[in-house]
């Protein structure tokens, strides 16, 4: 690539290539909701949609793609902490807890627990915010130790949390009964009749028939956008650079006047403010949350969709977001079809199946679709084998992970046929 | 540096007029009949079909092919979560239930078949299996965990769909909240209320002293408020109160608990919690040498407390009193009879668990087939049809479940007294059926015990 300008160096999309291939993916990702038959058309009966995959605009792929959003966002926020800054930390969780009943608190009305009752031009940015201040209440004694030691500190911070949500039962509702977080509804101040509210169907335009789950997942769209570019640009601004020394050998930046303390509080903060929002998304989003919903599994995923994704790649984590997430339901539909192969009858790929999928206790399977009861692993549990896996996979094997591998793809096709 | 804002400005204020722009449906309540409809996603418009043989028109949308002559119904469980064991033994009776109905011709000529899915006791998980699933199910056979229907409850109100929740939260019989639900057995207060009363009983004192325990959530704070009220209404003096304190799977909660129960010198203890919290504390005090009389709710309660190498199986049996929302495996009942018969068949073991399975299915049977003789098996349909339930028999397996009137009326008061017993095959044998307690009887009802929050 040959620049010319300074801007075109630091641009963010550089290619003419990748800037069309950005336009039609973010064109089609605004269009999956348009793709449910019945999404375009006046009146009662309204049949017209965009052509496309219409299984992604059902109900649960598109809850399942709004996950994916919100998980990005917080995935952002550790990549830029753990990829970017290149401090480890497991404490996720607990900004993301935080975030979620910071926006409880100020967003859903007083009763029988706290809450004020203010509209979400509030109670969404204060959910990044506290949690951005904690962040770097928390800092300084994170910045003093690095590695093992800081995921430790960080660690700890996560029981901290599980304890505080357990017993603050006045801001939580309790262990297991847990309380309901703030609908996605615009109004100006408290009024009765929200503005514009994202749970429930509407029509706009007149024409363009959304149920409140493609509201929901628009919004979440263009939060995430924003976050896109806040992340991508930070990597080529004067902090992200500081970042990226003290990651590479944190004395030597220090050596050269990178002020460690500072760039390392700035991290904390800006990851915990991303966390906080995310939390305060998937809370909203759920409709409800329990304490037990804040535990370290949480931050595992996150450092999941970091780590397999590509540290220190947005896209990567945008990748390695829709990978975990997407993963179960996969994982379960695959199974599901091998099921079915198995069910229609003798052929070469059933008796194949039939070893891996297990249905009741007679049967013997390496996967059960009867968890409890069929022998082999479950589901989840499928889950779980396969991140830690992954994990180590990829850090043995493509330490950029899923945008390394992106890249060895992408290279090896620039120079077709005289690949090498 | 500056952004090229050119774009991203242009971006933004696409969406924000975007979603400035969208007006909202009418009709903002959930009521049928408003202008905006389709609240569901798969929703394809009605079929009118008409079955072979028959001369009905039967409507239906989801979960219900009349040409393959199937209905799907969906359970919301929790397979290898905290009750994995006893949800897994509740779904096997649901399957062994079925089974048999379908052998004998089904719904009318039409199978119905399960779908099973794993929450793992997760709430987020919850809401995403039911999303996926309630374009492909008529109505839920079970939901499991409270705070878990309650997330799905505004949901099911919108959507028109029918759920019978697995749990038994003294709420659900609120009208408020229940429009969707068929709760059914005795509630975690009222059972504590019977269980109390039968203890006093048992032990033959005058006014024994009584310590009462529990997990936080819906299921421990229910039961222990109905314990307060009893040790109230029968002047029992509260020597602990250890209500919310034990934490699951944190020791020092139960070391604590156990040092304040064994303090206390209690003749009665009633303690809710899961199966390994209840064994944590008990055998700690029962190592400080505490004797007492135990009960707790009936899913605190788990048949390896008497096995063969359990360290507490002979103290356990001599102080536990337990309790059943229905009728036990040994039971005699015609009910209890044909779950035996049908689930040795199955070649599946003996436990007491199924008869929950039985009864919620019995209660969807009865819905179904309403649904069917109306003619309307949609997913308001069988809602429809839910409603007009007046009252459900099991034949003896659970008592009458009745579902018109007010709630202090219909609301179950009567369950089974079990005590353990190290000779049995399901570990626990009855000694009381269909008991009430005075206090039960006489407790005016008139909300959930424990307020579920927010």
């Amino acid at each position: 690539m040959l620049y010319t300008s300074y801007e075109a160096d630091q641009a963010m999309v550089n290619t003419t290539t990748k800037r069309v291939a950005l336009f039609l993916f973010v064109v089609f990702l605004v269009a999956i909701p348009l793709f449910r038959e019945g999404a375009i058309g006046g009146g009662d009966n309204p049949t017209g949609s965009l052509p496309g995959p219409s299984f992604l605009a059902e109900g649960d792929w598109l809850r399942l793609l709004a996950t994916v959003l919100i998980f990005a966002i917080g995935g952002l926020g550790l990549n830029i902490l753990t990829g970017l800054a290149g401090q480890v930390s497991l404490g996720h969780a607990f900004f993301m807890g935080l975030g979620a009943y910071v926006a409880a608190v100020f967003g859903m009305p007083g009763g029988g627990l706290w809450g004020l009752g203010l509209p979400i031009w509030i109670w969404l940015p204060l959910a990044g915010l506290i949690p951005a201040i904690i962040g770097v209440l928390v800092a300084p004694t994170a910045v003093r130790v690095r590695g093992l030691y800081l995921a430790i500190v960080t660690l700890g911070l996560v029981f901290i949390g599980e304890y505080l949500w357990r017993n603050l039962d006045f801001i939580t509702g309790g262990s297991q009964s847990g309380r309901s977080h703030p609908p996605f509804e615009f109004r100006l101040w408290k009024e009765e009749e929200p503005l514009i509210s994202f749970a429930e169907d509407g029509t706009w335009f007149g024409i363009l028939n959304l149920d409140s789950t493609g509201k929901t997942y628009l919004f979440l769209l263009v939060l995430t956008v924003l976050f896109i570019v806040f992340a991508k640009n930070l990597q080529r601004t004067r902090v992200g650079r500081a970042f990226m020394s003290i990651r590479d050998r944190d004395i030597a930046a220090e050596v050269m006047g990178v002020n460690e303390f500072k760039y390392k509080t700035l991290a904390f903060a800006i990851s915990s403010f991303f966390a906080g929002v995310s939390g305060a998304l998937l809370a909203s989003f759920v409709g409800r949350s329990i304490p037990e919903t804040w535990i370290l599994f949480l931050s595992v995923q996150f450092i999941a969709i970091v780590l397999i994704g590509g540290a220190g790649t947005v896209s990567g984590t945008l990748m390695g977001s829709a990978f975990v997430i997407l993963l179960p339901r996969i994982i379960r539909d695959v199974t599901g079809w091998m099921q079915d192969v198995v069910d229609a009858g003798d052929s070469f790929l059933a008796s194949i199946f039939d070893f891996v999928v297990s249905t009741d206790q007679a049967d013997f399977g390496l996967v059960n679709t009867a968890p409890g009861v069929a022998p082999g692993l479950g589901i989840d549990q499928l889950n779980l084998v396969i991140y830690g896996l992954l994990i180590i996979g990829f850090l043995i094997f493509e330490p950029l992970g899923l945008y390394g591998i992106w890249l060895r793809i992408r290279n090896y096709w620039k120079g077709w046929p005289f690949t090498y | 540096m500056k952004i090229k804002s050119k774009w991203l400005s242009i971006f933004l204020v696409l969406g924000l007029v975007l979603a400035a722009c969208g007006g909202d449906g009418e009709g903002t309540t959930t009521t049928a009949g408003s202008g905006d409809e389709t609240t569901t996603t798969e929703d394809m418009g009605e079929d009118t079909t008409t079955t072979e043989g028959e001369m009905m028109e039967i409507a239906t949308d989801v979960g219900v092919d009349l040409e393959a002559g199937t209905i799907t119904v969906g359970l919301l469980s929790d397979l290898t979560g905290p009750f994995g064991p006893l949800v897994t033994a509740i779904v096997a009776g649901h399957n062994a239930y079925w089974t048999q109905v379908n052998a004998t011709g089904g719904i009318n000529g039409l199978t119905v078949n399960l779908e099973t899915v794993d929450t793992v006791y997760d709430v987020t998980n919850h809401v995403q299996f039911y999303e996926e699933l309630k374009g492909e199910v008529v109505a839920f056979g079970h939901s499991t965990g409270s705070p878990h229907t309650v997330a799905i409850n505004s949901d099911l109100q919108a959507d028109g769909i029918l759920a019978i929740p697995l749990t038994w939260y003294s709420g659900w019989t609120d009208p408020a909240i229940n429009s969707n639900l068929l709760p059914h057995g005795t509630p975690y207060c009222i059972e504590a209320m019977n269980n109390i009363e039968y203890m006093v009983g048992l032990s033959g004192l005058e006014s024994p002293t009584i310590a009462i325990a529990s997990i936080p959530g819906d299921y421990g704070l229910d039961s222990a408020e109905g314990a307060l009220l009893a040790a109230d209404a029968l002047g029992l003096e509260v020597v602990y109160n250890g209500v919310g304190k034990v934490i699951p799977n944190d020791e020092t909660t139960y070391d604590e608990v156990a040092a304040g129960i064994v303090g206390s010198d209690a003749d009665l203890v009633f303690y809710t919690a899961t199966p390994g919290a209840f064994s944590a504390v008990y055998g700690r005090a029962i190592a400080a040498g505490f004797t007492a009389m135990w009960s707790g709710a009936s899913p605190s309660w788990n048949p390896a407390f008497v096995a063969e190498d359990s360290a507490i199986r002979e103290a356990i049996a001599r102080d536990f009193v337990g309790s059943s929302y229905y009728e036990p495996w040994d039971g005699e009942s015609a009910g209890a009879a044909n779950v035996r018969e049908v689930m040795t068949a199955a070649g599946a073991p003996a436990t007491d668990y199924y008869g929950e399975g039985f009864i919620e299915a019995s209660i969807l049977h009865q819905v179904l087939q309403a649904a069917y003789d109306s003619g309307d098996m949609t997913q308001a349909g069988v809602l429809a049809a839910a409603k007009t339930l007046t009252s459900v028999e099991f034949d003896g397996l659970g008592p009458t479940e009745v579902y018109t009137g007010e709630p202090n009326d219909i609301v179950q008061r009567s369950q089974w007294m079990t005590r353990p017993s190290l000779e049995s095959e399901t570990g626990t044998m009855i000694v009381e059926s269909n008991y009430t307690s005075d206090i039960a009887a006489a407790y005016e009802f008139t909300g959930a015990c424990y307020v579920l929050e927010g």
